[in-house]
């Protein structure tokens, strides 16, 4: 069958440079560096993994999986709130505020996130703002930028377009009418908000936090600007092994830790999106 | 009250918009500033623009940026067309196997995937520098392009194709004039995406760069990593420009399509979203 050639591009590229080196970190994730050599000897030692219960590796891994949940659950009410607004509007303006939701995501990653520098630091707009307000003493700071809660901002800032559009696709195309009967047979805001509209969004929300809380949970850049050089999350810890400390065996285990832990986060969004649709 | 006119959800709207579009504001405003440490706004100059154009750092960043973009995106795209046009006969079981690596290219985290390509390099003493950056860019952005190439092909009817080769049609002419031309918008659509995303991609480029010379976004990284300086912002506004161009050109492309082919508004846009959902 001349037709199956068609398949070999794919095949080289996914087989060569994608399948493979995941093969290679899952190999190495067993062995143990030698420090005489400095090759890496295979022992199937699971040395590497019981690495974790050094209190440094399972923080950073915790306060990964912390922040992923959170910025997640920070994306999914800022995100419905905007998404239920824009599939009210007429086209028109639907039109434009989701160029305004867009336009934002397409800026440079880079210059997305150090934005948030000049924003958070001491001395700049947040920090001047509590000093007028009297919240803080003169020499006080707020001390926002370089610590978990920036790097939850950056991250949430970065994949909120992510989660906007899913939830705005699922609600768009429901009939207005729905709202209207509610509140005419009386059900208060609140009572229409939680029996009509979060259940209609629920499956862009699941596949919303899906795009967002994946990525999030593996996110290098934003930790590298906002965390101020410091291990903050899974991505850097791993990062480092590979490009400072050379530990290779101890960086694929970490790897191999967080693409396990992904799945069996994917394993069960799945499984809500597929209650979701039939529900 | 009926919740579609309630306050809150407005003023709430109100507040996201002001979120995602403050930071940008600050640095359109940062990149005029005349006062060069940013602390309070002096005046309105166009000299860091000038001086960001005239940065060789900046200048040979956007050169290797670009070819390694251009280089990336023809890859992506010879390996999402031909893995599209295979996918489209294959049986059901090689498809689903060829789709689970599609989506295993997108939820890996970037991180991991850079990792590992770059031992695997140093392992197999492959050189890293601009043609692994190219190839890196490549396994990732195939897996969006051939989501968007996948979508036009399941729209498309085969019997188009049966018609033209039984009117005579050379095998070679059926590719080029139906099924090249019918998946044309998908196609461009898909070169844009992959285009942006290589432009704009930091941790591939950084694993795999080695010794040579930096592509912008890492160029930028170790700028700010310094200090951050109106030339800084200048240059963010240059390729926000350069970008949003780009990718509304890709819009208006699939727009465009969707208006020909057949399936309602709603549709259309959804499948419009989704381009952005990956």
């Amino acid at each position: 069958m001349a037709h199956h050639g068609l398949a070999l591009p794919t095949v080289l590229v996914t087989a060569v440079c994608f399948l493979a080196p995941l093969a290679l970190i899952f190999v190495y994730s067993f062995g143990t560096d030698n420090l005489v050599t400095l090759n890496v000897d295979f022992g199937w030692t699971t040395s590497n993994y019981t690495a974790f219960a050094q209190s440094l590796y399972l923080d950073t891994l915790l306060r990964s999986v912390a922040l992923s949940l959170g910025t997640t659950a920070a994306c999914g009410v800022l995100g419905l709130t905007l998404a239920y607004f824009i599939s009210r509007q007429g086209p028109r303006t639907q039109r434009l505020l989701l160029a305004a939701v867009i336009i934002p995501f397409w800026t440079s990653f880079i210059v997305r996130t150090y934005s948030w520098v000049d924003v958070l630091q001491n001395d700049g707009p947040l920090d001047n703002l509590a000093h007028t307000l009297g919240l803080l003493g003169p020499r006080a700071h707020l001390d926002l930028l370089y610590t978990p809660f920036s790097i939850g901002i950056g991250i949430v800032y970065s994949y909120l377009p992510l989660m906007i559009l899913p939830i705005y696709v699922s609600l768009e195309r429901i009939d207005p009418a729905i709202y209207n009967a509610g509140a005419d047979l009386g059900a208060t805001p609140w009572r229409q908000f939680r029996r009509l509209v979060l259940p209609l969004a629920r499956p862009g929300l699941i596949a919303g936090s899906i795009i967002v809380g994946v990525p999030a949970m593996g996110e290098y850049v934003i930790p590298e600007i906002l965390g101020g050089g410091k291990t903050l999350m899974v991505g850097n810890i791993i990062a480092n092994q590979f490009q400072e400390t050379g530990n290779y065996p101890l960086g694929s285990a970490l790897a191999v830790v967080l693409i396990v832990a992904l799945m069996i986060v994917l394993f069960f969004m799945r499984r809500f999106q597929i209650s979701a649709e039939v529900t | 009250m009926n919740i579609r006119r309630h306050p809150l959800s407005a003023a709430l709207s109100a507040v996201v918009i002001a979120f995602l579009w403050l930071p940008l504001v600050a640095v359109i405003i940062g990149s005029f500033d005349r006062n060069a440490l940013l602390t309070t706004f002096t005046g309105a100059t166009g000299h860091w623009y000038d001086q960001a154009v005239h940065d060789p750092n900046v200048r040979s960043g956007f050169e290797t940026t670009l070819i390694i973009a251009v280089c990336s995106m023809l890859l992506s795209l010879v390996v999402a067309l031909s893995g599209a046009l295979w996918w489209r006969r294959a049986p059901r079981r090689a498809r689903a196997i060829y789709d689970a690596l599609v989506y295993a290219r997108i939820v890996v985290p970037e991180v991991v995937f850079a990792t590992a390509l770059f031992f695997l390099f140093l392992k197999v003493h492959f050189a890293l520098g601009i043609p692994a950056i190219i190839v890196g860019h490549a396994v990732l952005n195939s897996a969006y392009s051939t989501l968007i190439i996948q979508a036009r092909l399941i729209g498309t009817d085969p019997a188009l194709e049966e018609a033209a080769a039984d009117l005579g049609a050379t095998p070679w002419r059926v590719f080029r004039r139906v099924t090249l031309a019918t998946l044309m918008p998908a196609i461009i659509a898909a070169g844009l995406l992959a285009f942006t995303f290589s432009l704009d991609d930091v941790v591939t480029s950084y694993f795999l760069q080695g010794t040579a010379q930096s592509p912008l976004p890492i160029v930028l990284l170790g700028m700010i990593r310094f200090r951050i300086t109106p030339e800084i912002n200048a240059v963010g506004v240059f390729v926000m420009v350069l970008t949003v161009a780009l990718m509304s050109g890709a819009v208006g492309v699939l727009a465009g399509a969707g208006r020909v082919g057949r399936g309602n508004r709603s549709r259309r846009r959804s499948r419009l979203l989704g381009l952005y959902q990956g």
